[in-house]
């Protein structure tokens, strides 16, 4: 059973991840394993263009996760407050930039902001608020499936002990949900760092993500190269990760 | 509120808009008599449609093998793996055609074992610039999202209900057909309807692996809006691709909720 | 806070969801100082109630008054009560002083003042040691403590407990019950709503208990006037078991089957049915007044007691006897007797509850 998994398993899903790692230290592969050991593909992808694109995507990433992160949560929060109905439109709502396809996302978007009254063409920002867009619904989802598992009995306790709504959001509510929050945030960074699709129809000249780059290497041949920038695109990834689940379980065992 | 509809819903609306707009002024259909006629789309629309499809199946199968493997058959590693599917997921779908290039690739690993061990020329995995290879890396790519609802609905079997079976005189495979796959149908179902929405919008594999004669709705956007700056007809194919899967959508939320009953 | 008079006041509330009466027209007072128990079975509508005086569901109509001051549309955290719980429900990301200062801090009481009241809470329930643990560290019974210590540390004339013991283990559940007494004697002013289905711990903590059954209140009286003279069937079987035998009013008592039995009829007319309610620990074996013979069903030795029951004209009459040198053997023929006095016709028909 477990030989059938590993064929099954290996090839698919572990392989390719570890041939883009030896692909990034390698000059040739031409035949079974990669020859042409080297590191000059990271010394290139750790300077000039590309160490700007990295931070480019850092950059893009947090806040773009920040704001999904605010607005989701500020919905969620808005929709268990509600009525049925309303969240029921809220839930629809905030579902659809899953539905719509990220291309269309960034064509919404460059249309939208491309003409009066908001001409944020060509800036940074509209990268920024595509990235937000696309996140700010799955942020919006782990957030109301957490609320909706909270367990209404501390906040009518903290009611009854005479806290005001605010005081039991800010003191009982939000630090509950903390570990979920840190969860969501985690997400919409990890989407974000890889978001391609809406961002290559968005991206002006001076802000180019690290997705683009790794493109723009692999269209030119520059394969090598390319895997040296996906491998730095998922070690932050990664990194980021595992910092948010550090404070995760910190919060948790709080 | 008013600033998810300012920043989402305001946009969508300017594409509807402007896809019955064509270049020359003034409210028409032009723009999609013209697009739906052409070739290059109806070509497109087949192409993710089938595309979509195939992988979305292949997606099922194979991930509700390994789900299968890993849920029941006892290993060591199988929290291991289950954690790696989770990373796996958060990686951007590119990385896995970046990966395919060299694996089977014209002058990947694959070939380049066969011209080693066959001294031919070349190797004989061509496919990765056709459909083949664009399907393959989807097919790579999404089984984790249908192998998490699985494993999801996997861990709520009542293992009890499968050694009763067993004590029964079952056999393993009578035993997947009859309790496990009931059990597990309503996680396939939302598990399949989620992958296949995400094939019909998947940009990054479809680019990467520089199938140029692979043309799907979401590439067609693109082509149209950046390289052709045709931007009415980017719309109309836009409006159709969301349709199409906002609708299947749709069906997704439905049949999850219906899972989750 | 109302410095006038605490106490509740229910003036004919009625709560209904969706068009369901859960809660239906209650009127009901309890008094500044006084200890009322809310006792009835799951769905009887006893923690609707609390919960309209918490402040968490809106009646649909009729007013709640705490004291003299009309709170009906008072959101719960103006409404100046403690409550407890449970589930406990205490914050688990805060220690246990934080926990208990909680209530002072919203209400932005001075930090001076905080820290000894929270200590007097928390020396109060006997959880003074345990300041700086978090609840995930104390047992069941510790958390339930930091719930009341929490609750008291407001100062609050009004207290609310919701089932408080009910996630305990018998032995820790009759030691909190002796805590929550003592507690009621040390704050005499404080009025207490305790939400129960158990009826031990009514009779054992109340000053006066009200049955609830079906989103009615059914009776409202001291323990002892409950289970001495219930007012009807329901009461009789939830305060404590009863046999409650189904009769005929005769001229100087009733007659269940062959049997004539000697009761005060108080009043009821003659040739109506109607129900004798007996309380098991007061039925004898052998014979003596009201004898009623029948053939042992089943007998259960529980230690200090026996209980035996007897059919008794087709109907199960249970009898609860100190311990038994030489019990009757099942399917024996034997006769049980009780006093006159302790026995209560009810009017109503068997069971209407």
């Amino acid at each position: 059973m477990w030989t059938v998994f590993f064929l099954l398993f290996v090839p698919l899903f572990a392989l390719p991840l570890l041939v883009v790692l030896g692909a990034s230290f390698a000059t040739h592969w031409s035949s079974v394993l990669p020859s042409g050991f080297t590191t000059g593909h990271y010394e290139a992808a750790t300077r000039g263009e590309a160490l700007q694109a990295l931070t480019t995507s850092l950059v893009t990433a947090v806040s773009a996760s920040l704001v999904a992160l605010a607005a989701g949560t500020w919905a969620a929060l808005a929709a268990a407050a509600l009525g049925k109905r309303y969240r029921k439109v809220l839930d629809a709502l905030f579902v659809l930039p899953v539905a719509v396809p990220s291309v269309v996302v960034g064509l919404a978007t460059l249309v939208a902001f491309s003409q009066p009254p908001m001409l944020l063409n060509g800036t940074r920002w509209i990268v920024i608020i595509a990235h937000a867009v696309l996140v700010t619904a799955f942020a919006y989802q782990s957030v109301s499936a957490a609320i909706t598992r909270l367990d209404p009995a501390y906040a009518q306790a903290a009611a009854s002990l005479g806290a005001s709504p605010a005081y039991v959001l800010w003191r009982v509510r939000l630090p509950l949900l903390l570990p979920s929050l840190t969860a969501a945030a985690g997400l919409c960074f990890a989407l974000s760092m890889g978001e391609l699709s809406a961002t290559m129809m968005l991206y002006p000249p001076d802000w180019t993500p690290l997705p683009v780059l790794i493109y723009a290497a692999t269209d030119r041949g520059a394969l090598f190269t390319g895997s040296a920038l996906a491998v730095v695109l998922m070690a932050a990834t990664l990194l980021v990760l595992l910092a948010v689940s550090r404070i995760r379980t910190r919060a948790s065992y709080r | 509120m008013a600033l998810l509809a300012l920043v989402f819903l305001y946009p969508l609306a300017l594409v509807v808009q402007q896809s019955f707009q064509p270049d020359t002024g003034g409210t028409s259909v032009q723009p999609y008599a013209d697009v739906l006629a052409s070739p290059a789309f109806r070509e497109a629309l087949w192409t993710t449609v089938w595309l979509a499809v195939a992988a979305t199946v292949g997606c099922l199968v194979l991930g509700f093998v390994l789900a299968l493997i890993i849920a029941f058959v006892p290993f060591p590693g199988s929290k291991a793996v289950a954690r790696f599917i989770d990373v796996f997921l958060s990686f951007p779908s590119f990385l896995i055609t970046l990966a395919l290039l060299f694996v089977y690739g014209t002058v990947g690993m694959a070939n380049g074992a066969w011209t080693d061990v066959t001294g031919a020329a070349e190797g004989p995995f061509q496919f990765l610039t056709t459909p083949w290879g664009v399907l393959l890396a989807e097919i790579t790519y999404f089984t984790p999202f249908v192998m998490r609802p699985l494993l999801a609905a996997f861990s709520q079997l009542d293992t009890g209900q499968l050694e009763a079976a067993s004590s029964l005189g079952a056999r393993a495979p009578r035993i997947v057909r009859r309790v496990i796959l009931p059990e597990a149908l309503p996680a396939l179902a939302a598990g399949g309807s989620l992958v296949l929405v995400l094939c019909l919008n998947e940009f990054g594999i479809v680019l990467f692996t520089g199938a140029k004669g692979v043309t799907t709705l979401p590439t067609l956007v693109y082509g149209k809006a950046i390289l052709e700056s045709d931007y009415p007809g980017a719309c109309v194919v836009a409006v159709v691709n969301v349709l199409i899967s906002v609708g299947l959508y749709g069906l997704y939320r439905v049949v999850s909720r219906r899972a989750g009953a | 806070m109302s410095t006038t008079s605490s106490g509740i006041r229910f003036d004919s509330v009625t709560v209904a969801y969706d068009g369901n009466v859960v809660l239906d027209a209650l009127d009901l007072t309890v008094g500044p100082g006084e200890v009322m128990a809310l006792l009835g079975p799951s769905g009887s509508g006893k923690t609707t109630a609390l919960r309209a005086v918490a402040g968490f569901v809106r009646p649909a109509s009729g007013r709640v008054f705490l004291g003299d001051r009309d709170v009906t549309d008072l959101p719960p955290h103006r409404r100046g009560i403690g409550m407890v719980v449970q589930q406990y429900a205490l914050f688990p990301h805060m220690r246990v002083e934080d926990n208990v200062a909680f209530g002072l801090k919203a209400r932005k009481v001075a930090k001076a003042e905080i820290r000894t009241r929270v200590l007097e809470a928390l020396e109060m329930t006997g959880m003074g040691a345990y300041a700086r643990r978090h609840p995930r560290e104390l047992s069941g019974g510790q958390q339930q403590r930091v719930a009341i210590a929490r609750a008291l540390a407001i100062r609050p004339d009004v207290l609310l407990l919701d089932e408080p013991l009910s996630a305990l283990d018998a032995q820790l559940r009759s030691g909190m019950l002796a805590e929550l007494a003592r507690l009621h004697r040390e704050l005499p002013d404080v009025s207490i709503l305790y939400v129960t289905h158990d009826q031990v711990e009514a009779l054992t903590l109340a000053d006066r208990i009200a049955v609830m059954d079906r989103a009615k209140l059914r009776a409202c009286g001291t323990p002892r006037e409950l289970y001495r003279a219930p007012a009807d069937a329901f009461t009789a079987s939830f305060v404590g078991g009863a046999n409650l035998l189904p009769v005929t009013v005769g001229d100087r008592g009733v007659s269940f089957g062959d049997a004539e039995i000697e009761v005060d009829t108080g009043g009821v007319a003659r040739g109506a049915s109607a129900t004798l309610c007996v309380r098991p620990h007061l039925v004898g074996l052998g014979d003596g007044p009201n004898r009623l013979t029948g053939t042992v069903g089943e007998i259960q030795w529980r230690g200090a007691t026996h209980r035996l029951y007897v059919d008794v004209a087709g109907h199960r009459v249970m009898a609860d006897l100190r311990e038994l040198k030489a019990p009757p053997a099942h399917g024996e023929s034997v006769s049980l007797h009780f006093a006159p006095e302790d026995a209560v016709l009810l009017p109503a028909g068997v069971g209407g509850g």
